[in-house]
């Protein structure tokens, strides 16, 4: 298909296996999941599987066996430099198109008749092809097996222009789409194509890929945005591993070497580098990162040089919690590059309650260089913050945290939590009893958590996970895994929430709403676990997300 | 009798239409404006069928199904408050929006508006949420009750800088407000009044976000209170200032404002009948049917008096076209506009009338209408105005615009406007009526100055 689509086209998604792409899509039992998520009774989806049964009885086969001859050799989608859309779908069996598409035809001219508007279909030959138009939007031509369907005449003239004047520039002939093809290479179901020179000048884009000052995007996506403003091009390549879809990103832009972007998140092969995420019972996502804080702010005048409210507010707490000691010199550099984070579903004390927004407890794992040395002053720095939050509640009149130790198998720990709630009649109590903030340092860890069973049961874990990087991928900095079961619970839990945030969100009724949610919690129970890797190779980096389902 | 807006008796005599002033639809939808923060089509040819006053009958009794929508509204907002953003706000528009009995909503607003409670200084979702509660709790019942209850609400005591009221340190200052502002209006009261006010209040403390009664603190000697003399305590200067005639006095004025004219100046005698509805045996309830099945109401003195504020605005596009929309982002807009919810910006209230009008709010007016009505963006053009025309018949004339212009303006517009509007899109790009686009229509519409006017 890329032999027909203009060079200056900026995507192009390729779909060479769709059945084994939508395979999970199709099975009967997620169609049953959504079905029943919709509910039976749903009028839309009820007028919606009439018109599936019609076509079927029409065409003489069943939609998923319809499907594979109509569209099983292939998709693909292009967008032009206009924004002009085109889908091409190769079949293999070219009578039942033809038979489709008389349907089609025949049911779009009759309702255009009947509405007193036989000029919004219409047909015409554009070089030797037939070309088909329903409404304001929509143009299609049949060539042999193939479907063309675009929305706007113009763009599908310029690929039968380039279908029988072959010779003129193509994405087929394009250095950078072919580059990117060979990157994704042939063992991809499906890839995606951006030519990054063209989009890169979209607003939205330009807006993205900005230094935005933003602290927190910086330490995360590392050289990521940089290399992409290096870039001419980005790609997607999809890939079937068994019960394993795969996705992962390729291009040819590369952030500029050991310059402050890769400087704190390149492992530095002194023995540091990625740790294997921490698990805990209902772990929902465990991020591992190898990031050199330390450096990191070292570089902040360069990484993010704008002196926000936010950013002074932070400095200026973390000089009261430290005692004046400098940050970047007297904290930072004390604290090793492997920094590890931890949500898990929390269980909530019988006695205490419920409260009526379930939030899942969160940790963040640091190692420290000597915590002989510098054990204390964290823990000291973790008391007067608590300290101040309860000054701070007290100024208003709410309910401060009761400090208090605790010992986890010989690991020494502080506790905070808030008085039990007095009265429970309504049912819930309030969302700060989500929150029993907790610091834990067993070793040369230390734990900062959300909730005191968090840590608790990270202080176990810690015990038993290694302690050295895995060598199975040495260029990885970032590896975050979610766990589908755990993340459709704790979405479960707050299933009433969603719905009402949805309802005033959007605007939605409440039946709409619930049919949504139930929708979105139906797709995400076929979720078993998720990946996602960040690395650099050969000095580009590169996403990998690896999704297997139930 | 002769129509005389500053004669008492012709002002409250109940409106009966006439050649003069014949009950159409631009009267219809000027009560639907007022009382129910507009109408939909059906609303007001049901009321052109019924006649005013049959309409104000429906209008201000409570719907069947009301107790049951507010009992389910109220546990979303206090969910909502229990978090920071603008959840509960969005609650409470959205209840606006749908509610069987828009007047309580209206009159929740008004009281809102009176008592000028910020959370700029409660700083509590959750307190404003159970302050508003109130409001609509006692709204439209009877005025002691109703200050009674506001009282007993943290959330005043916090935003009166009144916290701690010990018989040590008694704050004159929330007095002042609670007499110039809340009952008896600027001007009646004197310092000798507001001191002993204060000792009344005496013993009231705002302790973990409760208001708590601490006996040791308050002040039990006698206390002459607006020349009334005993132990008088928190409840018994609420029912000397509940009853004395200056309050009903001002809070006739302050309804006549709300409901009639942003500009009136009404006399003392004028208001004189209203005030004697709003207090005594009679309730708030009464002075405000009483209010709007007036003559006053339906005058060319009303009629288009009143500058929109921005809720009144929003509403007022949806809620004629029957639909919906997500009001987070409403209220994060209308704050942007100068009205947000749950923070007036002073104890007055919001300054209303001409003040909600300034180079930059028109334009974020005309912008939030463009919004509300685009197919697509932060509003997902869930609003449906050519559903509306449809199911209406209004596109069998010419697409929909002259009945869009019946709803919305109901022929309100100075033959250049109407003109301008013919003549297609505007220098800002938006397509006239004569587009066949029933959105761009809307939006044109309820960008127009005449719109801006309730």
């Amino acid at each position: 298909m890329a032999t027909w689509i203009p060079a200056d086209s900026p995507i192009m998604v390729e779909v060479s296996e769709p059945m084994a792409l939508l395979g999970p899509l199709l099975k009967p039992e997620f169609g049953k999941s959504v079905t029943t998520a919709l509910g039976n009774g749903n009028p839309k989806l009820q007028q919606f599987g009439t018109v599936v049964a019609a076509l079927e009885l029409q065409l003489g086969t069943d939609w998923r066996t319809g499907l594979s001859r109509l569209a099983g050799k292939g998709l693909s989608f292009c967008v032009d430099s206009s924004g002009a859309t085109l889908l091409a779908a190769d079949g293999e069996d070219e009578k039942l198109l033809s038979k489709l598409n008389d349907i089609i035809w025949q049911f779009a001219s009759s309702g255009a008749d009947q509405q007193d508007h036989p000029e919004t279909t219409a047909s015409h030959d554009y070089r030797g092809v037939k070309m088909w138009t329903i409404g304001t939007n929509e143009v299609h031509a049949l060539l042999g097996p193939r479907l063309l369907l675009g929305n706007r005449a113009s763009f599908l003239n310029k690929v039968l222009d380039q279908r029988a004047d072959a010779g003129g520039k193509t994405l087929a002939s394009s250095a950078l789409f072919n580059a990117a093809r060979e990157a994704v290479g042939k063992e991809a179901v499906a890839s995606i194509f951006l030519n990054l020179q063209t989009l890169r000048e979209t607003p939205g884009l330009k807006k993205a890929l900005a230094e935005d000052g933003n602290p927190l995007a910086a330490l995360l996506l590392a050289d990521t945005k940089a290399a992409l403003r290096n870039a001419s091009w980005l790609a997607l390549g999809v890939y079937v591993n068994g019960d394993k879809l795969v996705l992962r990103t390729y291009t040819d832009g590369a952030a500029p070497a050991a310059t402050k972007w890769t400087s704190f998140s390149t492992p530095p092969g002194t023995g540091a580098g990625l740790l294997p995420p921490l698990t805990v019972p209902g772990t929902i996502a465990s991020l591992s990162l190898c990031r050199d804080l330390h450096a990191f702010y070292a570089a902040k005048d360069a990484l993010f040089p704008e002196r926000t409210s936010g950013l002074i507010f932070f400095e200026n707490m973390m000089g009261i919690f430290f005692s004046g000691m400098d940050l970047t010199e007297g904290v930072l550099s004390e604290v090793r590059p492997e920094v590890r984070v931890v949500v898990a579903k929390q269980q909530y004390d019988p006695d205490v309650g419920t409260p009526a927004t379930q939030m899942p407890a969160f940790a963040a794992v640091l190692r420290l260089k000597d915590p002989q040395r510098f054990g204390e002053t964290v823990e000291e720095a973790w008391q007067k913050a608590i300290g101040l939050a309860n000054f701070t509640r007290g100024q208003q009149a709410l309910p401060g945290l009761i400090i208090d130790k605790a010992n986890q198998d010989g690991v020494k720990y502080t506790i905070s939590y808030y008085r039990p709630p007095t009265d429970k009649s309504s049912g819930t109590i309030d969302a700060r009893y989500n929150f029993r903030p907790s610091l834990a340092r067993p070793g040369d860890y230390v734990i900062l958590s959300s909730t005191d069973a968090l840590a608790r049961d990270l202080i176990e874990a810690v015990k038993q996970a290694p302690s050295t990087p895995a060598k199975t991928s040495p260029a990885a900095n970032s590896l975050m895994e979610v766990e589908g079961p755990a993340l459709s619970a704790i979405l479960e839990a707050n299933r009433e929430q969603m719905v009402r945030k949805n309802m005033i969100d959007k605007g939605d009724s409440r039946e709409k709403a619930e049919s949504d949610i139930q929708v979105l919690l139906a797709a995400l129970g076929h979720l078993d676990h998720a990946t996602l890797t960040l690395r650099r190779e050969a000095g580009r980096p590169q996403a990998e997300l690896e999704i297997r389902f139930q | 009798m002769k129509p005389d807006p500053n004669d008492p008796a012709w002002a409250w005599a109940p409106f009966k239409p006439d050649a003069a002033r014949p009950w159409d639809l631009r009267l219809a939808a000027h009560l639907y404006r007022r009382a129910a923060f507009g109408g939909t089509w059906p609303e007001l040819q049901r009321a052109l069928t019924e006649g005013p006053q049959a309409t104000i009958d429906r209008l201000a009794r409570p719907a069947p199904e009301a107790a049951d929508f507010n009992r389910l509204y109220d546990d979303y907002e206090n969910a909502a408050a229990a978090s920071a953003g603008y959840g509960s706000q969005a609650w409470w528009l959205r209840r606006m929006i749908e509610s069987p009995q828009p007047l309580q909503e209206q009159v929740t607003l008004f009281w809102h508006n009176h008592f000028g409670i910020s959370n700029v200084h409660v700083k509590s979702n959750a307190s404003l949420c159970r302050h508003t509660h109130v409001l609509r709790q006692h709204g439209l019942g009877v005025f002691e009750a109703l200050l009674d209850a506001v009282l007993a609400q943290p959330a005043v005591w916090i935003c009166l800088g009144a916290g701690a009221n010990g018989k040590r340190s008694l704050w004159d200052s929330s007095v002042r407000i609670l007499m110039d502002r809340y009952t008896l209006g600027p001007g009646r009261c004197s310092d000798s009044d507001v001191r002993e006010g204060a000792r009344a209040l005496s013993g009231w403390i705002v302790s973990q976000g409760e208001l708590r009664f601490v006996p040791g603190e308050y002040d039990a000697k006698s206390k002459k209170i607006l020349g009334q003399e005993g132990d008088l305590d928190r409840k018994g200067l609420v029912r000397i200032l509940a009853k004395h005639p200056a309050t009903s006095q001002w809070l006739a004025q302050r309804l006549v404002r709300w409901f009639v004219s942003d500009t009136a100046k009404p006399s003392d005698s004028l208001l004189a009948p209203l005030a004697r509805q709003l207090t005594g045996e009679g309730n708030i309830a009464k002075g405000v049917e009483m209010l709007l099945r007036s003559n006053l109401f339906f005058s060319t003195e009303a009629y288009r008096q009143k500058v929109r504020s921005p809720v009144e605005l929003a509403l007022g596009i949806i809620r004629p076209l029957e639909g919906r929309t997500g009001t987070v982002q409403l209220a994060a807009d209308l704050a942007r506009l100068g009205q947000e919810l749950y923070e007036p910006p002073t104890i007055q209230g919001w300054a209303g009338g001409l003040a909600w009008l300034n180079p930059l709010t028109t334009l974020g007016r005309a912008k939030l209408a463009e919004a509300l009505l685009a197919v697509s963006g932060a509003y997902g053009g869930k609003l449906d105005p050519a559903g509306v025309v449809r199911r209406h018949g209004g596109a069998a004339k010419d697409g929909g615009s002259q009945f869009l212009i019946d709803l919305y303006l109901q022929g309100d517009l100075t033959p250049e406007t109407l003109g301008a509007l013919e003549a297609g899109p505007s220098a800002a790009g938006a397509k006239g009526p004569g587009s066949a686009d029933p959105r761009h229509i809307a939006a044109r519409l309820a960008s127009l100055p005449e719109f801006q006017l309730a």
